[in-house]
């Protein structure tokens, strides 16, 4: 499944000098759907997750805020209904959503973006948050930024992987899940499990974004792709 | 059963442990003249009453009171322009209450999802209330009054509708009076002033029934009656009137509650 | 920084409980427990179940009714920061493997809501598991029925100490710590950091928001760790005046 051998990094040296990162492969389809505004979906390997975008539309009055647009996030579980891991994820990918997007453009309308999960084989949320970035794109939202998500996992032994699967999340020590903007390489979002030490948090941050250069430079060739076959 | 999709979610079923304990004898409560805690039978003597304003920095008014282990805490927000507008309220404003046993406050764990006991006594709370409030000076507004039971140890209500009141009292709602309550159950041919949940729940079959009085304390009028089980008239005239006594005893402790708080607002800086 | 005074409360049909209040936040947790049968896929583990709750009575903002988002967001939180951080070793809790284990229901109710929640939470939930107490449980060889002997009651285990730290961000300049809930609701961005007594994080939580440069993130993270001497110290003070007495 992966792309290229694991990339075991056991210090800060060693991530200047690693220069694979081991992510698995991507794929992405973008207006897939054709009822909502925008939508796409994101393949991570095995884990797979479909968004759409529904708006600018009108609000309902109790959720109008006056200077901008209301975000609504729904993450749909692959089977059953949704609970509050999902509720915490959705409060992650909308509070990263809300920070890229110009929402002050919309004022008084709604955005809904709703994910549906076909398949979780780890990274679940670094896949979320990237199907999200690509619906938002698709629906030509203003954005002052790009976002993407990357998930590392530290295994019992110290070494980090990226984008790691279930069975080597299960697996592991502690796993962080980082949102990085595309402007700055800065950290958005953070998620966190498991106790770690200062020291494996900066590498981990370092590795992602050096991880989310990748995933920009996919974004571009993705969305490339898709507007030369258009044009 | 359905799913409770919005909390963190434990094990299907669990038991308290209290189900396993070995049964003792249970002493019976009946068979003392006194009660446990000391006080007398048949006499208007309440549980030593602890009462504070002005806990709930976000709230226009508040109030915690502790009646021996009962613990209840109450904040009341408003009046704001009412949610619902029906022709009902347009002339006088809407009183709302909302009363919620916390999960720890009974001996056994008590559910998230409000029981119908906690439908039921915030209705009483709120048929008690009503006529001490001087509704008619809100129109198209409603007032809310939210109580919580941290620790539920006999006369939740009774003790419901003075911490309610005090609070209403604390967010300058105008008010024909304060509504005290109190609580009495009626034993064999005793009563006993303001139960503990052991003597709720205890004593022999027969001659049982609880009576729960809110009295307007200084016009000296019942705004809310509840009673249950089986009585003749003349007992029930008897129990209203030991309420009305405990409540007067009940009544200095919550106006120097009251007037504490009003010196605490006038100046801040003492205190 | 605000000041924080945890109070050890006393709910005598709770088996833990305790007050605490940062700020004007006030914050109550109860912990009950009840016995259940391990989890299958784990026999000889208990459970905690955290949840915590924002009623309307806290603040004019929370409805009435199911929980809101924001409660459920906590409710997880403190779920993971229960898991991250091995509070109470979940092998402790089971009594007979396979057969019986306690359920801790740690049941978390803001009394009044003046931001920094998280923080809140977890030193009243880790307050009233240093007091929580539970009666001895012994399995009867011959019925195989449970028995419980309430005049033998056990503190639990507590043996990781973590404290959690908020953090208003205003765009990548301005960090407040210990936020009201003015500063919060102006702020961009929100991030706590939970570490335990070892220095090492159990979580670093920021949902979302404005971006945060690697240098603000180191920042706040050693502000975390003097933080958690400070809290953690209160703590051991006030759980040492209570103890006496009991």
């Amino acid at each position: 499944m992966r792309d290229g051998p694991n990339t075991h990094v056991g210090s800060m040296m060693d991530v200047a000098v690693s220069p694979v990162l081991a992510l698995r492969k991507f794929g992405c389809e973008q207006s897939l759907l054709s009822r909502p505004d925008g939508s796409s979906s994101f393949v991570q390997g095995d884990t797979s997750v479909l968004a759409g975008v529904y708006g600018p539309a009108e609000v309902k009055i109790s959720k109008e805020i006056y200077d901008r647009a209301t975000l609504e996030v729904m993450i749909q579980p692959k089977v059953g209904l949704s609970g509050v891991r999902e509720r915490a994820q959705e409060h992650c990918v909308r509070q990263t959503c809300e920070a890229a997007l110009l929402s002050t453009l919309h004022p008084r309308s709604s955005l809904s973006l709703i994910l549906q999960i076909i398949h979780d084989d780890g990274s679940l949320l670094s896949c979320c948050l990237n199907a999200a970035c690509m619906a938002l794109m698709d629906a030509g939202l203003p954005m002052s930024c790009l976002f993407c998500g990357v998930t590392c996992a530290i295994e019992q032994d110290g070494h980090i992987v990226t984008d790691p699967t279930s069975q080597q999340e299960k697996e592991s020590r502690a796993l962080m899940t980082f949102a990085i903007d595309s402007a700055e390489r800065r950290v958005m979002m953070s998620s966190t499990r498991g106790s770690f030490s200062v020291n494996e948090l900066q590498q981990c941050v370092a590795l992602s974004q050096r991880a989310s250069e990748e995933i920009f430079q996919f974004y571009r060739d993705s969305v490339r792709r898709r507007y030369s076959k258009t044009l | 059963m359905p799913v409770d999709t919005k909390r963190v979610r434990g094990p299907e079923e669990s038991q308290s442990p209290l189900l396993f304990l070995p049964s003792i004898a249970k002493k019976s409560v009946a068979a003392e003249r006194g009660r446990q805690d000391g006080r007398r039978r048949g006499q208007a003597d309440v549980r030593p009453v602890f009462a504070r304003c002005g806990l709930v920095s976000q709230a226009k008014g508040s109030a915690y009171i502790e009646a021996g282990n009962t613990k209840l805490i109450c904040s009341v927000f408003g009046p704001r322009e009412a949610e619902r507008k029906d022709e009902a309220g347009a002339s006088s404003g809407r009183l709302l209450c909302d009363l919620r046993f916390a999960p720890f406050s009974c001996p056994n764990r008590g559910a998230w999802i409000p029981s119908s006991e906690d439908k039921d006594t915030a209705q009483g709370l709120l048929e008690a209330l009503r006529p001490g409030v001087r509704l008619h000076r809100y129109p198209r507004a409603q007032i809310e009054v939210n109580v919580l039971v941290l620790e539920n140890d006999g006369s939740a209500l009774a003790h419901a509708i003075t911490c309610a009141s005090m609070a209403l009292a604390d967010a300058g709602i105008e008010m024909y009076d304060v509504v005290l309550g109190c609580s009495l159950r009626l034993d064999g041919n005793s009563f006993l002033l303001d139960p503990t949940l052991q003597e709720e729940t205890a004593g022999e079959p027969g001659a049982q029934g609880s009576v729960t009085v809110a009295l307007l304390p200084s016009l000296n009028q019942v705004s809310g009656l509840q009673a249950d089980g089986d009585m003749r008239e003349d007992t029930l005239a008897e129990a209203v009137r030991a309420c009305m006594e405990g409540c007067h005893k009940l009544y200095p402790v919550i106006q120097r509650a009251l007037l504490r708080a009003v010196h605490k607002r006038a100046s801040p800086s003492e205190s | 920084y605000n000041f924080t005074y945890p109070f050890s409360s006393s709910i005598s049909t709770a088996n833990g409980s305790a007050l605490v209040k940062i700020g004007n936040t006030t914050v109550i947790c109860g912990i009950k427990g009840e016995l259940t049968c391990p989890p299958s896929d784990a026999p000889n583990k208990g459970y905690i179940v955290p949840n915590v709750d924002l009623p309307p009575l806290c603040s004019s903002r929370f409805r009435p009714g199911p929980p809101s988002e924001q409660a459920q967001v906590a409710s997880q939180f403190i779920a993971d920061v229960i898991d991250s951080s091995n509070v109470i070793q979940k092998e402790d809790l089971c009594i007979e493997k396979g057969k019986l284990s306690w359920v801790l229901y740690c049941d978390i109710i803001c009394l009044d809501y003046d931001g920094n929640l998280l923080d809140t939470c977890v030193v009243a939930l880790l307050a009233a598991l240093k007091n929580a107490r539970l009666p001895e449980v012994t399995i009867n060889k011959e019925t195989d029925l449970a028995e419980v002997n309430t005049d033998k009651l056990h503190h639990l285990n507590v043996s990781k100490h973590p404290v959690s730290s908020s953090f208003s961000i205003f765009d990548n300049t301005i960090v407040i710590v210990d936020p009201t809930v003015e500063e919060e609701t102006l702020s961009t961005a929100m991030m706590t950091v939970v570490t335990d007594e070892d220095d090492r994080l159990c979580m670093l939580h920021k949902p979302g928001g404005s971006a945060l440069s690697g240098e603000k993130l180191q920042d706040c993270i050693s502000r975390a760790v003097t933080r958690h001497r400070e809290v953690s110290k209160l703590i051991e003070k006030v759980m040492d005046s209570f103890e006496p007495d009991k």
